[in-house]
This record gives structure tokens, sequence and C-alpha cells, in this order.
């Protein structure tokens, strides 16, 4: 393996296929354009409430398997890392930035954890609970004191009992 | 170019070739209606790995937006092995194809991790139309020089230009160790 870097001028193909000087967009898209692109995403938000529910089921669902300690419950704890990460994403797209603090709380949480202990799986039904709340209440934006005060004291809990 | 000339640079996305691998439905949905709001034309979808390079060895991808996380049912393979693959696979069919990461894993951990698999441009979820759209076009009409060291293939890590740094080059450093 060589020590020294070597270097490839950039690939211009791309470039030379699709920049122009007459037609398309601008690098920096003008307000008008980016209004139309931001519509789209504002026209998906009863989509987004669908998939949100969704996977607040599907959080549901598995916690209860993991809490029976049915067979499958390595694969019920990947589904819930992997259903909370989509809502982190989602949630503050869609004026939901509360929604993804939580998810990403539960994320964070759940993130390399085996087999959760009781009061692991106390912190997680209490996070999940939380996304319920955001979603049924229909709380938008960072919420109030409240809502603050939930959440630190559940990333408290979280750190306390992260293994 | 000139800056005066940059400015007044278009991206005609009716040219370009799209693969957008994302496994969420919605999020898939929403790259595909923004890239057909900016008049794409050729956009494929996947949501796994092998479906995803399956549509890469057909050769028309010109750019590729691609989640982390993929589809649970296929564990152990994600969006950075598809990275992998594309930059270092003898089977590639662009080892030097644009990249751009969108993903919910936005902790610098994995912006690092991302980097050093070769990722051209990073969005992390949630994101802004804005913001993605800048990414994207920068992938586009910036795209960067390779470098090959070690094990590594992908865009030069460094975006800044330091032409009076006169200490040691520690990209090499960092290789010799």
């Amino acid at each position: 393996m060589s020590k020294k870097p070597v270097f490839m001028p950039p690939a211009q193909e791309l470039r030379r296929k699709a920049v122009n000087f007459k037609k398309g967009f601008r690098l920096k898209l003008e307000p008008e354009e980016l209004k139309r692109l931001e519509a789209v995403v504002e026209k998906a938000t009863d989509q987004f409430t669908v998939e949100v529910a969704e996977k607040l089921r599907l959080l549901r669902s598995a916690l209860d398997q993991v809490a029976l300690g049915r067979h499958g419950s390595d694969q019920a704890m990947q589904a819930i890392r992997g259903a909370s990460l989509e809502i982190k994403g989602m949630g503050g797209m869609f004026k939901y930035p509360l929604l993804t603090a939580f998810a990403k709380s539960l994320n964070d949480f759940t993130k390399d954890m085996g087999a959760p202990s009781p009061i692991q799986l106390d912190i997680i039904a209490a996070q999940i609970d939380a996304l319920y709340v955001v979603m049924g209440q229909r709380i938008q934006g960072s919420g109030g004191k409240i809502e603050t005060q939930l959440l630190e004291a559940l990333e408290l809990a979280a750190r306390k009992h992260k293994n | 170019m000139s800056e005066d000339m940059a400015d007044h640079e278009r991206i005609d996305f009716s040219k370009i070739s799209f693969l957008v691998v994302e496994p969420n439905r919605l999020m898939g949905q929403m790259v595909r209606d923004v890239l057909q709001m900016l008049d794409a034309q050729y956009i494929d979808r996947a949501r796994d790995f092998d479906t995803a390079i399956n549509v890469l060895r057909m050769g028309r991808t010109d750019i590729m937006i691609t989640e982390w996380a993929l589809s649970q049912e296929k564990l152990g393979r994600d969006g950075m092995d598809i990275v992998h693959w594309l930059r270092n696979d003898a089977g590639s069919p662009n080892r030097m194809m644009p990249v751009v990461m969108m993903t919910a894993n936005s902790e610098e951990e994995y912006v690092c991790r991302a980097r050093d698999c070769g990722v051209s441009e990073f969005v992390a979820k949630p994101y802004t139309v804005n913001g993605f759209y800048t990414r994207l076009a920068a992938a586009i009409a910036r795209p960067r020089q390779f470098v090959r060291i070690g094990e590594y293939f992908g865009p030069d890590r460094r975006r800044r230009r330091m032409p009076d740094y006169g200490g040691p080059e520690r990209r090499v450093m960092a290789e010799a160790i």
C-alpha cells in the first residue's frame, strides 16, 4: 500500500454533462425555487403522520416482544433501534424537532444494547410513550417547559442506566 | 473560472441519472419528488444493498444518494458497504462517482466514518431542502480531486488549501504509524 498520496484530478464527466449557463437551476437557489421545493416537504406532512404512527406501533410491539423475552428479541431490539433512527431523521423535517429529540434519546440509549434489564425496559417504554405524546398532541417545535424537563429527565435516566 | 462566471452556472438536472437508496418509503419518495421538481428525469430507487449494487452495475448512474442504515431484513449490509464497493471493487462502474450520504446517523463520529469511506457530501437528517440542494449541487458542479493513500480511495478529505503550511505532512505520517 502506498504511503504517499496519489492525487487524481476531479472527474469532469458529470459536470460537462449537466452544468451550463442557460438551462437549469443555479447553484444557489432563488427564493421562489426554494419555496417550491419546500412545498414538496409540506405536501408530505399527512404521509409523515401515517408513517410515524406505523413506526410507533412497531416500537410498542417490539418492546412487548423484548419484555416477554420471546424468541427473536434480538431482532426486536434491532427493530427498536431502526424505527427510532427513522423517526429521528424525519421529525425535524416536518416541524417536529421534539419528536426527533425523543427519538434520538431512544436511539442513543438502545445503541449497542443487548438484552435490556427491567429498569432499561422501563426507560425504553417511557421514551416510546413520550413519542406517542408528541404525536398525539401534535406538539410542533421544541415544546414547552414540561417537554424540556421530560426530555432532560429521560436523558438523565438513560445516561444513568446505559450499559 | 472567475467568481462572476460561477455565479451564472446552472445545473440541468434532466441530464443526470440518479440512484436513490433509501429504505424508508416516505423519505425515499420525498427525495424523488424534490429531484423531479428540479426536473430530474432518470431516478432509480433501491431499498437495500443488493438492489443498489445491481442498479450500479448497469452503469447508467451518474450520482448516488444513499442512506447509511438500510433495510432491516438485510442486516450487515448498509449504505457504507455500497460506498465501499463503489470506490474499491473491481466491478465498480465508476469509482469516482459522486456520493451524497443522507442519514440520521448524524453525530461527528459518523460524519468522520462516512468521510473515511469515500462519501463526497454528507447530509444529516432531519435536513432542510436548501441544505440538501446545496450539497447535491456541490457534488455535481464542484467535483473534488481524488486521492489514493494506503487503503483509502475517494475524494480528497482536505477541503481547505493551506499553501503557507510549513509543518510535517500529516497525511503520510498518519499512514506510516
